[in-house]
């Protein structure tokens, strides 16, 4: 029972005013766990720009609920954004950016946002919703062109952002990841240079792939995102699994 | 706090060129209170065979106790002096039954085999994990101080000098930055002539 | 998070707003010098992030900042520094001096007492007599001169090491840089043994009255 602090009476233990943090009592049941969630993107920087993937796939916990929600996004001629997470944060944001660039548009003073500018307000934003004890539960990958260098970034829920040569979270983290870094590396000690468009396309779809067979919130249709200077594509791809595989896996019955 | 933190200590044990080190500070105390300023945790097991207890006090005795009567029994059978190689698994066994009530104490083993002067040295987790370790092994409420510092100042192939400076050194350091380590130290160096016992004077808070 | 009073707060709060994101940072200063220190790993339990995040943060010609803990908050804390150490520039016409920054830091820090900014800071330059300075803090501010100091995660490990080679310095026998460089890489390098919070790469940047020297040592990567 609540008492109001001119009732306290010294030295009674019973019905102590609250002294809890304020913010641990006023938080709203909205945005405590995720409930529409996506898995795992992906991030690979080449020679001449960034290539993400994501799969279609939106979950309601194990149900496969959303067969055809693409989460790539094409924010000017110089960005694309990826999430991973809550779907419905994702739209949230997704719909500020779009409003964001039409703001720009509208100046036409031929200015338009770079990436580490959205990398950096996203992790405002997410940093400040989770200070107020109300987090967007997303992850986003940004990727573009900065002044000519290609740039791919992270940005968690928490708004712990960082910059990367590669970049996979969820399940990719542990099963992609490694290929990746394991591509980039090979080719920079053999030919001392970066993937290219080419290379880096086929590194992400292998890695689909492998997730795929593993991670059972993925699924067999999927995005590529691709920024360079000149160009932002997004491929609609669906996988083809060899489930040959599926014979050597042995021990279980 | 653990239980493993309830008295307190630091013990280090280093290997150097044909000798070995172990050093313990001498506090005894319950948590933050500190009761007496002679308490030793590093026993001698034979004469080139010691053996520090790390951890909780009161088991420190049964462990040490319980380790002497299965060791003297195992010298009557087999008529000889038990190696540092046997002890380990000795000791890691009596830990070991205790698997689902362990005794509080993480035991180390520094010697030289009693037969071929070989230097040995490890140490155990609670339930009886050997660690057997070619350059130093540490223990106590200390532990991470100690580790730093090992990785800093050992270095292979120590005379017995360096030895006794460099352990000595690395207990003094770790001991001023934890709270309840410290109030003197004692270091051992056993070689295979003699073990050399010196009493290290430290801060006193 | 654990706190002490939980009264009336509902139970299954399962959002952490806080990460801990490892790094770990030494700093030494000296009579006309100051050296400062992180690691560049970036990782949240047994994920690394990245290998190449630097913890310094330069705030003037003559003072860095070496933060470790949770990055979103060092992201934060060091952003609002950064602006109002140029709204000072602007207002005064003056770079503020490392002194002035120790103190705006420590209130900084304070306020957010109750909802603290996860982050353990290092404020390295050189004092207005030209002399090198450190500045150590704890999450909410509590602030201490030093003339050395190790932080992070393995600040535990480093700590007594500095210690027991500078902790009993006279004015007669000062440290030198070229003493202080290599105790710093030392000390990581042993760190990088025994913490895997703490690896990949050392930078340093040394603050001197002709600028800021800055340097990367290699360290373990596993």
């Amino acid at each position: 029972m609540y008492v109001k602090r001119e009732d306290w009476i010294p030295g009674n233990f019973k019905n102590v005013p609250d002294t809890g943090r304020s913010t641990q009592n006023d938080i709203v049941q909205h945005g405590w766990t995720p409930i529409t969630t996506t898995t795992s993107v992906l991030g690979v920087v080449f020679e001449s720009g960034v290539a993400l993937a994501a799969d279609t796939l939106t979950s309601y916990g194990s149900m496969a609920c959303f067969q055809n929600n693409p989460r790539i996004l094409t924010v000017n001629q110089n960005i694309i954004v990826a999430a991973a997470g809550e779907y419905s944060d994702y739209q949230f944001i997704r719909d500020i950016v779009e409003e964001k660039v039409r703001t720009e548009k509208s100046l036409n003073d031929g200015i338009s946002m770079k990436p580490k500018a959205l990398h950096t307000w996203l992790s405002r934003v997410l940093y400040n919703r989770r200070t107020k004890m109300k987090p967007l539960w997303s992850t986003f990958l940004v990727a573009g062109i900065q002044n000519d260098v290609p740039f791919l970034g992270e940005i968690d829920k928490l708004g712990t952002a960082f910059v990367d040569d590669q970049i996979a979270n969820g399940y990719g983290a542990y099963l992609a990841l490694p290929l990746m870094r394991k591509a980039i590396d090979e080719k920079r000690e053999k030919f001392n240079s970066k993937l290219t468009k080419d290379e880096a396309v086929d590194l992400l779809k292998k890695c689909m792939e492998v997730l795929y067979y593993r991670d059972a919130r993925s699924h067999d249709k999927y995005q590529i995102g691709i920024v360079t200077k000149d160009s932002v594509e997004i491929q609609n791809l669906v996988l083809k699994p060899n489930w040959e595989v599926a014979k050597l896996v042995q021990g279980y019955e | 706090m653990s239980i493993m933190d309830y008295n307190g200590g630091a013990l280090i044990g280093m290997k150097g060129k044909d000798c070995v080190a172990i050093a313990t500070d001498k506090r005894f105390g319950i948590q933050a209170q500190t009761v007496s300023l002679d308490f030793t945790k590093v026993f001698q097991i034979n004469p080139h065979t010691y053996m520090g207890f790390p951890g909780l006090a009161t088991d420190i005795f049964t462990v040490y106790e319980k380790i002497m009567f299965r060791k003297r029994l195992y010298e009557l059978k087999e008529n000889r002096k038990i190696s540092p190689k046997a002890l380990a698994s000795l000791v890691s066994n009596l830990l070991y039954e205790n698997r689902f009530s362990p005794f509080f104490v993480e035991p180390m083993i520094v010697a030289l085999d009693e037969v071929t002067l070989e230097p040995y040295m490890c140490d155990m987790d609670l339930i009886g994990c050997v660690n057997k370790s070619d350059n130093f092994v540490v223990g106590g409420t200390s532990s991470s101080q100690l580790y730093g510092l090992c990785e800093a100042l050992w270095e292979p192939d120590m005379e017995e000098d360096q030895l006794f400076e460099t352990i000595s050194q690395a207990l003094v350091s770790a001991c001023n930055r934890d709270a309840i380590s410290g109030w003197g130290a004692k270091v051992y160096i056993i070689k295979k002539d003699k073990v050399i016992v010196r009493d290290i004077k430290t801060r006193m808070d | 998070m654990d706190t002490i009073i939980d009264r009336g707060a509902p139970k299954a709060r399962n959002f952490e707003p806080y990460a801990s994101n490892g790094g770990s940072i030494v700093a030494i200063s000296g009579k006309d010098f100051a050296i400062v220190a992180s690691d560049t790993r970036l990782s949240e339990g047994y994920m690394i992030y990245t290998r190449k995040q630097s913890k310094l943060f330069q705030l003037s010609d003559k003072s860095v900042l070496g933060c470790t803990g949770c990055w979103c908050d060092t992201l934060s804390l060091t952003n609002i520094i950064q602006s109002q150490l140029k709204s000072y520039l602007y207002d005064h016409n003056t770079v503020m001096q490392p002194n002035s920054i120790a103190q705006l830091l420590s209130t900084l820090l304070y306020s957010r007492r109750f909802f603290p900014y996860y982050v353990y800071n290092v404020l390295a330059g050189l004092d207005n007599n030209g002399e090198g300075c450190l500045y150590s803090y704890d999450p909410v501010g509590h602030c201490e001169k030093v003339n050395y100091t190790a932080g992070g995660s393995s600040g535990v490990l480093m700590q007594p090491f500095l210690d027991s080679w500078l902790g009993n310095r006279t004015t007669d026998n000062p440290v030198t840089e070229e003493e202080a460089l290599s105790l710093v890489k030392d000390a990581f390098t042993a760190a990088g043994e025994r913490d895997i919070y703490t690896g990949d790469e050392v930078v340093y940047n040394i603050i001197k009255k002709d600028g800021i020297q800055t340097g990367v040592v290699q360290l373990r990567k596993d």
